[in-house]
Formats: C-alpha cells, sequence, structure tokens
C-alpha cells in the first residue's frame, strides 16, 4: 500500500492545481512554463511547491506584470487547503 | 523561449516590412494610377494572406482546448473573414472594375469584428486583474467620443447615398468603437510595463485598423480615396502588425521535443 505523507500530499495538490490552472490557458502554456522551469531553473513543476518563487518568476517572464490573474487561480483553487503549513508557505510566496 | 536575439531579430523583421510596404506604395504612387491600383490590390493577397496562415498555425498549437485556444480560433474567423474581404474587393476593382462599395467584400469585412472583439476579451483574459474599472469607463469613454464624429460624417451624406449604403457606413464606426476598448485596455497595459511589447502587437494593429477605417470614410465621402490611397498603407500595417503579433505567439509557443512534464510526474511517484 502507498503510504503518502502530508508533505507528498500537498507536494501532489500544488502540481496537480498548478497544472490544471495552466491547462485551462491552453496545453502550450503549461508546456512552456515546465519548460522554462527546467531551463532556468533546473526543476519541474512538483518541485515549484518548495520553490514557488521559480514559477512567480516564470510567469512573469510570460505574462508580464499580469501573472496575478494566474495566480489568483491557483490561489483559489488551493484555498480550501490553505490551513495546511506547506500550501500556506506556497501561497504566501507565490502571492507578495 | 524567445531569445532576446530572437526578439530583436523579430521587432527588425517588423519594420523591415513596414518600411518595405510602404516604400512600395510610396514608389506605385509615383508611377501613376493604374500601377498604383494594381500594386495596392496584388498587396491584398500575400499580406492578409500571411496573416490567415499564421493564425492557422497558432489557432492549431492552441487546438480548440483552454482561453487562449478559443482565442486564436476567433482570430482565425477574423483572418479569413477580411481575407476572403480582400479578396472579393480585388475581384470587384481589378477584373469587373466597379465600385466594391457596397458589395459582398463589406458582408465578410463587418463578419470579421464579432470574432476580433471576442478574440480580444479571451486575449485579455489573463491579464484581467490588471484592468481597473477605471481604466475600463475611461477607454470606454475615449471610444464613444471618436464614434460621434464618424456617425456625424456618415449621417451627412445622408442625401447622397441609399438607405443600404448609410447603414453600412454607420456600422463601420460602430464596430470599430467596440473593438477599441479592449485595444486600447491592451495598448495601456503596455505603457504601464504590465506587458511586453509582442503581446501588445495585436491591440495596436486593432488601433490602426479603426484608424484606417475612419481615414477611410473621411476620404471616401469627400470623394478623394482611389485605391493606394495612404490610407490603404494603414490597412497593410495593421495586417502586418497582426502578423508579427501572431508571430511572436507562436514563437513563445512553439513545440519543443522533451516531454518535461511527464518526467516531472514520473519523479513525484
Amino acid at each position: 500500500m502507498f503510504d503518502a505523507t502530508n508533505g507528498e500530499i500537498s507536494k501532489a495538490l500544488v502540481t496537480l492545481t498548478i497544472e490544471k490552472t495552466l491547462l485551462n490557458m491552453g496545453k502550450p502554456v503549461l508546456d512552456e512554463v515546465a519548460r522554462r522551469l527546467f531551463t532556468n531553473y533546473k526543476c519541474f513543476i512538483p518541485d515549484c511547491h518548495e520553490h514557488p518563487e521559480y514559477l512567480k518568476s516564470v510567469l512573469k517572464e510570460l505574462y508580464g506584470n499580469c501573472y496575478g490573474n494566474i495566480v489568483e487561480s491557483i490561489k483559489k483553487s488551493l484555498d480550501e487547503f490553505a490551513t495546511k503549513k506547506s500550501i500556506e508557505h506556497f501561497l504566501m510566496v507565490i502571492s507578495e | 523561449m524567445q531569445t532576446n536575439l530572437e526578439k530583436s531579430q523579430t521587432k527588425k523583421y517588423l519594420l523591415l516590412s513596414i518600411l518595405g510596404t510602404g516604400f512600395i506604395m510610396l514608389t506605385a504612387n509615383f508611377a501613376g494610377q493604374e500601377v498604383t491600383n494594381l500594386t495596392t490590390n496584388l498587396l491584398y493577397v500575400p499580406v492578409p494572406g500571411a496573416l490567415v496562415v499564421l493564425s492557422i498555425m497558432i489557432a492549431a498549437r492552441f487546438s480548440v482546448k483552454g482561453e487562449h485556444g478559443r482565442a486564436w480560433i476567433f482570430f482565425v474567423g477574423v483572418a479569413v473573414s477580411w481575407f476572403i474581404a480582400e479578396q472579393i474587393w480585388l475581384v470587384y476593382d481589378l477584373v469587373y472594375q466597379i465600385d466594391p462599395f457596397p458589395s459582398l467584400a463589406d458582408f465578410f469585412y463587418l463578419a470579421g469584428y464579432p470574432f476580433l472583439f471576442l478574440f480580444s476579451i479571451y486575449y485579455l483574459k489573463p491579464l484581467q486583474r490588471a484592468i481597473s474599472k477605471k481604466t475600463l469607463t475611461y477607454v470606454s469613454l475615449t471610444a464613444v467620443t471618436l464614434l460621434i464624429p464618424s456617425v456625424y460624417m456618415a449621417l451627412d451624406q445622408n442625401s447622397q447615398i441609399g438607405d443600404f449604403e448609410l447603414a453600412l457606413a454607420l456600422s463601420y464606426p460602430i464596430v470599430d468603437a467596440i473593438v477599441l476598448i479592449p485595444a486600447l485596455i491592451g495598448v495601456i497595459l503596455f505603457f504601464r510595463g504590465e506587458v511586453n511589447f509582442l503581446w501588445s502587437l495585436i491591440c495596436v494593429a486593432i488601433i490602426l485598423n479603426v484608424v484606417a477605417d475612419t481615414g477611410f470614410l473621411i476620404t471616401s465621402m469627400n470623394g478623394s480615396y482611389y485605391m493606394g490611397h495612404p490610407i490603404d498603407m494603414l490597412f497593410l500595417w495593421a495586417y502586418i502588425l497582426f502578423s508579427f503579433g501572431v508571430y511572436s505567439h507562436i514563437q513563445i509557443f512553439k513545440k519543443h521535443r522533451p516531454n518535461i512534464k511527464s518526467q516531472s510526474l514520473d519523479d513525484l511517484r
């Protein structure tokens, strides 16, 4: 049986939320964000759970200061889990 | 990702295309009315044609899924409608040698506007939070203010043209004012530094197209319009700006070989 820790569950939730939000915009957007994360920071979407600043910087590269709309969508989807410490940290950094 | 070199090359080609088109049209104007007419009509084949090809490419990249996907599908509608309209105009003007206004071309020109408006809405959706109610109000007021003189001019010709022609002449400033609202918002966001230049190119193209439409209305009403008039240069420049705007998106969201996303999910498991 697969026993997931709280940290792993949070990571999965954050990953799925980011992917779903970007997919809503279009698959090429998700692909491009994933590619830029890897090119710039050698990281993948799940790593944004620990490094929300990477995601924030890539979104800023693509959409300028208007990345806030995407961040808002991610925040809305994760709102009910915001009490979890790691998700709270992710949301705090990405919204700064 | 578009590198800085690619970005500066795109801007260089954009400038060259604009200068090149301007040069061709000015040279043709010196060569006489017939050459101007032929050259301008022929320019309306590759320039809007390139836009159709590019818009189909970006729409195919996004498919119909997602907000961007829907936006680009609407944009294909604009490019195709206007391309058909330009070709109908060309056939009327060059082949039948009759005045193309009013004609089926107007139906296709006007059909492009609802698509353009819907495209702008979806295109600006990711930037929605940056658009304040105040900006929206000012922009709407500006669009309505610009609409008034154009409508007045069209109505002033009431006695000289029929009801159908008048309705058509009135339709253009109205639809222009509607599409001007999202276009002005896009340009304001660019000047505030919130989006990059290439993002705002499509909005600049819409504004240029509105300016060209107004110029066309004025010159047509006072009888000074002829095919190849400098106003046509604005229409062609608008198509070029649209094309480069679309091209920049193709560059940003082009396909890359490695599937990084699936690797990342494997890592997580």
